[in-house]
């Protein structure tokens, strides 16, 4: 397997100020954040909002550039936004949106919008974009005569699906979609991400799979991160994952996927959302940790391999560093 | 057994209320009479006519000869009128068009880069803002002297703010999340991204706008005019002749009724326009 | 409070900084300030002195800075008609324009307040289609038509009032009525236009709907809120307090700034133009320093947030 995407340590910070005049608060949306994903496979990001998914698909495309870290493109370093290797860069990499009525301009006509990334890129002349555009429509499902509709005249599912056929347009080595079904109805989420799966097999694209459902991740990836205030926690097989999560953050969100007859087990996490600019010291998720420890409070754990099955997770219990303890007091770092 | 008889609703396109017919009629009207000039003025607006000099209008006792009667110097008032509405109505086309590429530029060009450039034109919309128009022309006329390219720039310049808020406003918000992020990402340059997709998107706010800032150029060309420091003699316009017609206020009002007639009825059909267009096309902007 | 205050300060010391620039910039691009401020016919020595006196033969950035000082310091040149200094001809003439704009910003308020609530209150009635037919019409028509068609009937064919002039207060009523009328018709469709987005708001239908009596509604929920957006427009026209009657004046021949304004624009008299640039610069910039105040005493929310995100 070749190595599609290298991301190693990424930063991000913002500065926000409370007030006109208030002192700048350094928030790290993204905080030290490595990711490897392999041609033609998909790698499924979870976590809730603000954990820094999304920026990190932000990263990982380019469109922002790290404070720290670098992201690495079938070997190369990533070119300045904005420069012409960047916009030549584009049409190797893709992104899919999770609003596609918001992705896609209102004026114009499905069929201009899919053949204008073969336009920016000057790729072939106008009939062969013409038929480059009626193959892309077929791939993802649409009809060649949705190429004279408008967006307000698709339903939603037509839509993302437009929105896929654009992004492919350019056979791109790599997308990255940034939860692309949860604007859709429940009905047409299945059928989006199947539609996914087929096209990869197709295409043979990488895919980044940024979602806050679990479940949803599992159904397209072939290996699974999951995310808390900017790093990941853990990292592995989706299905071992999923049947048997190791960071306490993980069996939390695992414990929230409605199951029959398992509504008992599920873990409800203590203590309020996470806020980046106002991050705990030790590990991020210890005020709300059932199992945390005095060690969790001071030692931010590293993501480490577990010897027993290689997965990767940040956590001193799940390691053994520390027997499980029953949950400690918030302690804030010092402002 | 009752059948209920569903009709489906009619898709009705409801036509422009009365007044903004006679609104539009009113403006083709005047937009024939400033392309035609040239063909149905009865006179040059200059020609003398001396024995006919303050000859009152058709139903004061005037005669056919001079419609709309003339003035001191025996020149005819229709012919000037004809004149005027196309000198007005050139201004207010060329300096609302100047007033809305200008703010549309830097209203994108804030946008586009942020930062110091973003900060530097609202500090530029803070100062317009922060003077009366009409003073600014003031102070610009005094120090530059005056000429038609000079007037239709300057008037130009009035409520470019207004455009350079919207333009700005609305490509960030296409920026941030939207289309324009959308497009951007597939590798379009900043031309294409301003003017293949954000103008077109927000063209409809931006022709109200010209609409709602149109008679407020006109209203602004006459009373400078009015005052003697815009259009000058030789060219005549709508305010300039009212400016002229003060001064026969007691002997022959015609001269100053036909042209300020003619100022309160065109603003008053393009605001009309405006608010309709607005209501129609853009319920947002108010 | 107090960073409030200083915020605002700030703002308003960079506009009329600005408004500087900007005389300083035209003037430089205009030909050589020294000839213009003291005139072609200055005698050659007088100009070298000038010259010196305001440093024109330093660098281009010391002379900004100098300009600055000078003004700081009301040294504003001399008006090149009569030679006296631009600042005390100007002075001469603000009692005469105070005398129109103040009693046309009372008439303003006193009718285009009270014309707008009545209008929105009694929504669709004819006073409310009044109202707006006025409100249309007073934007429509320009001051200098309605000045004249004022002459024409109270002058011209009645014979009750003087056409122009200044020798007693009899002079002042149609100038004034002319300020005033479109004026409070700006404000009557204003007030309206504000007072029906606060009547539609939720928490009017909420107070009506506990029962509190309808006329406690108005006068304790929606004539408070509405008022904010009025200020701001009142402001405004506090602000053209000194320059909002040049068009006026002149078709009264009234001798206030205004008038002095159009003569010097004539004349190319550049320092008085300057001297009234900056003057109502400064009176605009305060008004506008004063609404920010009174924003934020009518609206607690606006107290201490910034009036304009820094994004």
């Amino acid at each position: 397997m070749t190595v599609l995407l290298e991301a190693d340590h990424l930063l991000r910070r913002y500065a926000t100020r409370r007030g006109m005049l208030g002192r700048p608060v350094d928030v790290r949306a993204v905080d030290g954040v490595s990711l490897v994903l392999e041609a033609g496979r998909t790698l499924g990001l979870v976590g809730e909002s603000g954990c820094g998914k999304s920026t990190t698909g932000r990263l990982v495309l380019g469109l922002e550039t790290p404070d720290g870290g670098e992201v690495r493109f079938q070997g190369d370093a990533m070119p300045p936004p904005g420069s012409a290797a960047w916009r030549a860069l584009r049409a190797r990499m893709q992104m899919v949106f999770q609003d596609p009525l918001g992705a896609l301009d209102r004026r114009l006509p499905i069929g201009v919008q899919v053949a204008e990334p073969l336009e920016i890129h000057a790729i072939g002349n106008a009939h062969e974009r013409a038929a480059r555009v009626e193959t892309l429509l077929r791939a993802v499902g649409l009809r060649p005569d949705h190429a004279t509709r408008y967006p307000h005249e698709l339903s939603g599912g037509q839509r993302q699906r437009a929105v896929l056929a654009r992004a492919l347009a350019t056979d791109p080595a790599l997308l990255v979609c940034d939860e692309p079904i949860s604007a859709l109805d429940v009905s047409i989420q299945a059928q989006v991400m199947n539609l996914l799966v087929e096209l990869q097999d197709r295409f043979g694209m990488g895919v980044l799979f940024i979602s806050h459902d679990l479940r949803a991740v599992r159904q397209v990836s072939h290996r699974v991160a999951v995310m808390y205030l900017g790093r990941i926690v853990e990292e592995g097989d989706p299905d071992a994952v999923l049947h048997d999560p190791a960071h306490p953050y993980a069996q939390a969100l695992v414990s929230a996927i409605p199951h029959p007859g398992r509504g008992a087990r599920r873990i409800v996490l203590q203590g309020d959302p996470p806020n980046p600019a106002d991050r705990p010291r030790g590990c991020a998720f210890h005020p709300r940790c059932p199992v945390a420890t005095s060690l969790c409070t001071m030692d931010v754990p590293a993501l480490k391999r577990r010897p027993t099955d290689g997965r990767l997770i940040a956590c001193h219990v799940a390691h053994g560093d520390v027997p499980a303890g029953g949950g400690v007091a918030e302690v804030k770092e010092a402002a | 057994m009752q059948v209920a008889v569903v009709t489906p609703p009619k898709r009705r396109v409801a036509g422009p209320p009365p007044l903004v017919i006679f609104a539009i009629i009113w403006l083709v009207l005047m937009l024939a009479t400033a392309l035609l000039a040239d063909v149905i003025s009865p006179y040059a607006y200059t020609a003398l006519d001396l024995r006919n000099r303050l000859s009152p209008p058709i139903g004061l006792g005037g005669s056919l000869v001079h419609a709309l009667g003339t003035d001191e110097l025996g020149r005819d008032v229709l012919s000037r009128l004809i004149y005027s509405i196309r000198t007005s109505l050139l201004i207010a086309f060329g300096a609302t068009i100047i007033g809305a590429l200008i703010g549309t530029s830097l209203g994108f060009l804030a946008a586009h880069f942020r930062g110091l450039v973003e900060q530097a034109v609202l500090a530029l919309v803070d100062f317009s803002a922060s003077l009366p128009f009409l003073i600014l022309a003031l102070a610009v006329l005094a120090f530059f002297g005056n000429s038609m390219l000079l007037l239709v720039c300057l008037l130009g310049l009035h409520a470019w703010e207004r455009y350079a808020r919207i333009a700005r406003g609305l490509a960030l918000a296409a920026g941030s999340q939207g289309y324009a992020a959308a497009v951007r990402q597939l590798g379009a340059s900043p031309w294409r991204i301003y003017g293949r997709h954000v103008l077109p998107n927000i063209a409809s706010t931006l022709i109200v706008s010209m609409t709602l800032a149109f008679p407020e150029i006109i209203l602004l060309e006459s009373g400078l005019s009015f005052l003697g420091l815009g259009v000058q003699p030789p060219a005549t316009s709508l305010g300039s002749m009212v400016g002229y017609g003060r001064e026969y206020l007691t002997r022959a009002p015609w001269i100053m009724l036909a042209p300020a007639t003619t100022i309160v009825i065109t603003t008053l059909s393009v605001s009309l326009i405006g608010d309709w267009l607005r209501d129609r096309l853009d319920p947002t902007l108010h | 409070m107090l960073r409030f205050l200083t915020v605002r300060l700030l703002r308003a010391a960079l506009t009329v900084a600005m408004v500087v620039t900007f005389a300083f910039v035209v003037l430089r691009m205009s030909g050589d300030p020294a000839q213009i401020i003291m005139g072609a016919d200055a005698p050659p020595e007088a100009v070298e002195a000038f010259r010196a006196a305001w440093g024109l033969d330093r660098p281009l950035w010391v002379q900004y800075f100098n300009y600055f000082g000078a003004i700081l310091s009301g040294d504003l040149g001399r008006s090149m008609r009569d030679g006296r200094d631009a600042i005390q001809l100007v002075a001469e003439r603000i009692p005469a324009t105070l005398a129109l704009t103040l009693p046309a910003l009372l008439m303003k308020v006193a009718l285009g307040i009270p014309a707008g609530i009545y209008a929105a209150l009694h929504r669709n009635s004819w006073v409310d289609r009044l109202v707006m037919i006025v409100a249309v019409a007073g934007f429509t028509v320009p001051s200098f038509v309605l000045g004249l068609l004022l002459v024409l009937v109270f002058a011209v064919q009645l014979g009750w009032l003087p056409s122009g002039g200044q020798e007693s207060w009899r002079h002042a009523i149609l100038p004034v009525v002319t300020l005033g009328l479109g004026g409070a018709a700006v404000l009557a469709r204003f007030t309206r236009s504000a007072m029906l987005e606060v009547l539609g708001q939720p928490y009017i239908r909420t107070a009506s709907a506990k029962g509190v009596p309808w006329h406690a509604v108005v006068t304790n929920h929606a004539l408070p809120n509405a008022a904010i957006p009025t200020v701001t427009i009142i402001g405004f026209m506090m602000g053209s307090l000194i320059a909002g009657a040049v068009v006026v004046e002149s078709v009264f021949s009234w001798p206030g700034v205004g008038r002095l304004l159009v003569v010097a624009v004539a004349n190319r008299d550049l320092a008085v133009v300057q001297c009234i640039l900056l003057l109502v610069a400064a009176t605009m910039v305060f008004a506008n320093l004063v609404v920010d105040l009174l924003y934020g005493l009518l609206d607690p929310r606006l107290r201490n947030a910034p009036k304009r995100a820094v994004a």
